[in-house]
């Protein structure tokens, strides 16, 4: 990718000795719901204390765990974390809905440019508006674009 | 009919009946494709960089770039780097790969930049001793694995649950499991997941689907993994398979960013199979769908021809090829399944001999997956190896003191776990109001070989059941809760861990799967360091202790008895 | 697999371009490229016609009536089988390759989806197509028929992948980019 995410506000220097984070950095993990791991217990569970939603990945760990994919020289696994991290807003119906947008002649050129300005405006995901944009320019050069008669 | 026929030899009547003729070979057709490896229609390896960015990819401008040629250039080859990469010549990029003096990390420095052409270009000058020694010090993670099939030619649930038990309880760390009858789908995930943790706390699980619904139960936790998101290497076959290279990184992102482990599925044979290799070998098009699937930042690839397997099997130099295509999924950094997962021959020498490539250097997962039931309900169409083998896998791995990921049980172990995971799934289905499972059932489960064994079901009240599934939105964590009350408080304890473990990502990192006490252990713990005899992972200690132990070995203390 | 009593030939004449039904009782029978052209035959020597009669009665059965289309622009069964389901008045097709592979479709599945795949053409003989033909019927009436139960042969992939895998990209061949389905009779005639 060339379209870069922002930084994580503060960006703590992980490197391979902070893998895996559960063992060693449980300190900079929280649920999407603000827990921290140690909160997921089967008693808060029996209690009916944790939803579906605390079993769900933080958008700042996938961050954490992009930084270290790049810390072993892996910057395309760290961009597709930096992706997900942004796909973490979206509700998986609509993630659904733009996968199935992004299959060959599934969607018209405009179609496609409105997907990337929702992910853009409303979800704050410039990386994947990104790959969505780039998508509709390679679908229109190579017809992949959807036809009048579909 | 008065027609002579000409007079046979005896020796030519027995070899025509041995099973390797029931195989099938056909000739080369390099035209269109139907070549392993070594064909005039490939392209010459080169590359153009301006401002930036490649222009030029092996022969073909960028104007006429096909798609996956764009997404190549853009996503997966390193620009800095790759006119240095591209001008180092291709036999010395070969021996880097088997001199264990250069360091894993100093080839991957090398590979980051190279094209489809020019990876093709150095693996068609090895042989497959030279690939498995490629492998071995190639392979992400350091410790070697193997996943396992779990199925049932009835789609039968509890089926599925007491054969992931056991294949758990033996060694696999993944296991996968299909459906003959897609509707079946939420009853049988949730039996494998349910029958896996049973096994073994840690177990990761998935089932194969057509793409949206795979993600769909992934996201409900009711699997832990996914792995059939194909990719193909020509435009013309990848959008037969309705996807682009864009919908499927956006779709390695979507499974990211629910923290579901997930790797990419290709290989050999494909495109030809679907009628369109653009006149191309198949290991140069499977080279282009490692490129890509390395582009789309996913941690891993199944490769190793996959389902296609018949295909370079029936060509010359096909297996060759197989384990070329395994060696270049680990030579560009990613976690390799590395196939041996489809029935492939009638004949036993065969079978063995297609997986040693893959079974001596290790992979990170030598099958993907092996069958763990009767092949006659492996809803894959069949493994390289099932249940009937494991006997022979112990002993191959006694013999030659590899680690292929399993081990010989006893059998009262393996009842034992058996019997509990088809009363896990019973207590679980009742309190799920699902459809009933008797006890006649359970007794019928613990002692079966194949589906076959076991009463049969009411399909149509089975599918209502699997519909309510989706209907009322049942989650991992609908499962938890109910194994807790039901009183299977360490299966209950085993799947919240295991989905707990999507909250820290850290199995999204390559290879990664996770040990018997819940640590994952990836390609960053547990790096491959290979750097010659006596370094990476060596076969000792307790592990070869166990993997020692067969159903029948003489006891050295006392020879009129056995130990196992 | 028994050879048929006497041998039949399939032809189809074509009839015109496919159009969508609006008759909510009838199954589409949607065929590659090659069917009943460049082959004739399955890849286990099943006769296209025989597969036709067998599948024809078998809709026939449960009182639904047929219409049969060739797609001239894929050889994708996926992409034959979804075709006749949107050409369907009950959106429910049968999906069909010159070498047997078969596939029941509904109009309102995602293309790659089925109701019924049936992937292993050399397991599939004259009695299965019928009963193929008789659960699509069945569909279009509305109803859940348990579905035809599959066959697993696992060594059907060492013997016949790479033939398969020939025949296709024969029938590939046969493909003409940008024609439009054409919905065809099926005239079986005793040779």
């Amino acid at each position: 990718m060339r379209v870069s995410a922002p930084a994580p506000q503060s960006r703590p220097d992980l490197g391979p000795a902070d893998y895996p984070l559960s063992v060693n950095r449980q300190d900079l993990l929280r649920t999407p719901t603000g827990k921290p791991l140690s909160a997921l217990t089967m008693n808060a569970v029996v209690a009916g204390e944790i939803v579906a939603d605390d079993l769900r990945i933080a958008p700042e760990t996938l961050q954490l765990q992009a930084i270290l994919a790049e810390s072993v020289q892996r910057p395309q696994l760290a961009a597709n974390f930096r992706r997900a991290a942004e796909l973490t807003a979206v509700p998986d119906a609509e993630v659904l809905a733009m996968y199935n947008a992004l299959r060959p002649r599934a969607s018209s050129r405009d179609e496609l440019l409105t997907i990337a300005e929702n992910l853009e405006s409303k979800y704050h995901a410039p990386v994947c508006g990104a790959l969505v944009r780039e998508a509709a320019e390679v679908y229109q050069r190579r017809d992949l674009l959807a036809r009048e008669e579909d | 009919m008065t027609t002579t026929q000409p007079r046979h030899s005896r020796r030519t009547e027995i070899l025509e009946d041995r099973p390797v003729n029931l195989d099938g070979f056909v000739e080369e057709w390099p035209e269109k494709g139907l070549v392993a490896m070594e064909s005039d229609f490939d392209p010459a390896p080169s590359v153009r960089v301006e401002d930036g960015r490649i222009v030029e990819l092996d022969g073909r401008a960028r104007a006429d770039f096909d798609f996956m040629d764009t997404f190549i250039a853009d996503h997966a080859i390193d620009v800095e780097t790759t006119e240095a990469s591209m001008a180092v010549p291709s036999d010395e990029i070969a021996r880097m790969l088997i001199n264990p003096t250069v360091s894993r990390q100093d080839v991957l420095a090398v590979t980051r930049g190279l094209t489809p052409a020019k990876i093709l270009d150095v693996v068609k000058l090895m042989n497959v001793v030279e690939i498995m020694q490629g492998m071995q010090k190639m392979r992400a993670r350091r410790t070697p694995a193997n996943q396992g099939h779990s199925t049932s030619a009835r789609d039968n649930p509890l089926q599925v649950a007491v054969d992931a038990a056991e294949g758990a309880l033996r060694g696999f760390a993944e296991l996968e499991t299909t459906l003959g009858v897609l509707r079946y789908a939420p009853l049988v995930a949730i039996a494998l997941q349910v029958g896996a943790q049973v096994g073994r706390g840690g177990v990761l699980t998935q089932c194969a689907l057509e793409e949206a619904t795979e993600l769909e139960l992934g996201m409900r936790g009711i699997t832990a993994y996914a792995e059939t998101i194909s990719i193909y290497g020509t435009e013309s076959v990848f959008v037969d398979g309705d996807d682009t290279p864009w919908s499927k990184s956006f779709l390695a992102s979507a499974y990211a960013s629910r923290g579901i482990k997930m790797r990419f599925t290709s290989g050999t044979g494909s495109e030809v199979q679907m009628g369109n290799a653009e006149g191309k070998s198949m290991l140069y098009l499977e080279i282009r769908c490692v490129l890509m699937a390395k582009g789309a930042g996913v941690q891993g690839l199944q490769n190793g021809s996959i389902s296609c397997i018949g295909v370079p099997g029936a060509m010359p130099g096909g297996i060759r090829a197989v384990a070329a295509e395994n060696l270049v999924a680990s030579m560009v950094d990613l976690e390799c399944a590395s196939g041996n997962d489809q029935s492939f021959s009638h004949s036993a020498m065969r079978r063995t001999a297609r997986m040693m490539p893959q079974l001596l250097p290790g992979t990170d997962f030598v099958c993907s997956g092996y069958s763990g039931v009767p092949n006659a309900d492996n809803m894959f169409a069949g493994s390289n190896f099932d249940t009937d083998d494991y006997d022979d896998w112990n002993t191959i791995q006694r013999d030659l003191q590899v680690d292929g990921g399993l081990r010989h049980i006893r059998e009262d172990e393996i009842l034992q776990v058996r019997n509990k995971a088809a009363r896990a799934l019973q207590a679980l289905f009742a309190e799920l109001d699902l459809p009933r499972i008797t006890d006649e059932e359970v007794e019928a489960a613990t002692y079966a070989n194949g589906s076959e064994d076991y009463p049969e079901r009411d399909v149509l009240e089975d599918l209502k059941g699997a519909q309510s599934v989706m209907d009322r939105g049942i989650t991992g964590l609908d499962l938890v809760t109910a194994l807790e009350r039901t009183g299977f408080h360490d299966v209950a304890e085993n799947l919240l861990t295991v989905l707990r473990q999507r909250v820290s990502g850290d199995l999204l990192q390559t290879s990664a799967i996770l040990t018997h006490d819940f640590v994952p252990l990836s390609a960053i713990n547990d790096a491959n360091d290979y750097a010659g005899p006596g370094t990476g992972y060596r076969l000792q200690g307790e592990r070869w202790e166990q993997l020692k132990k067969l159903r029948h070995v003489t006891s050295a203390e006392n020879p009129e008895t056995e130990v196992s | 697999m028994s050879a048929p009593a006497a041998v039949r030939t399939l032809t189809l004449k074509e009839i015109g371009p496919a159009q969508r039904a609006s008759r909510p009782d009838e199954v589409v029978i949607a065929v590659s490229p090659a069917f009943a052209e460049t082959f004739t035959r399955t890849i286990v020597d099943v006769p296209h016609a025989e597969v036709i009669r067998q599948v024809l009665a078998g809709i026939e059965e449960q009182g639904v009536t047929a219409r049969m289309v060739k797609v001239w622009d894929t050889a994708d069964l996926a992409a034959i089988a979804h075709t006749g389901a949107r050409l369907s008045g009950s959106g429910i097709s049968i999906g069909l390759l010159s070498r047997g592979t078969t596939m029941i479709h509904q109009r309102d599945l995602p293309r790659l989806s089925n109701l019924e795949l049936f992937p292993q053409s050399p397991l599939l003989d004259a009695e299965v197509f019928r009963r193929i033909g008789s659960n699509a019927a069945q569909y279009a009436k509305g109803e859940s028929p348990a579905p035809v139960p599959t066959r697993n042969d696992q060594m059907a992939r060492p013997r016949w992948q790479a033939k398969a895998a020939l025949l296709h990209l024969k029938e590939f061949e046969c493909i003409v980019a940008g024609r439009r389905p054409v919905e065809v009779e099926p005239v079986i005639s005793r040779a």
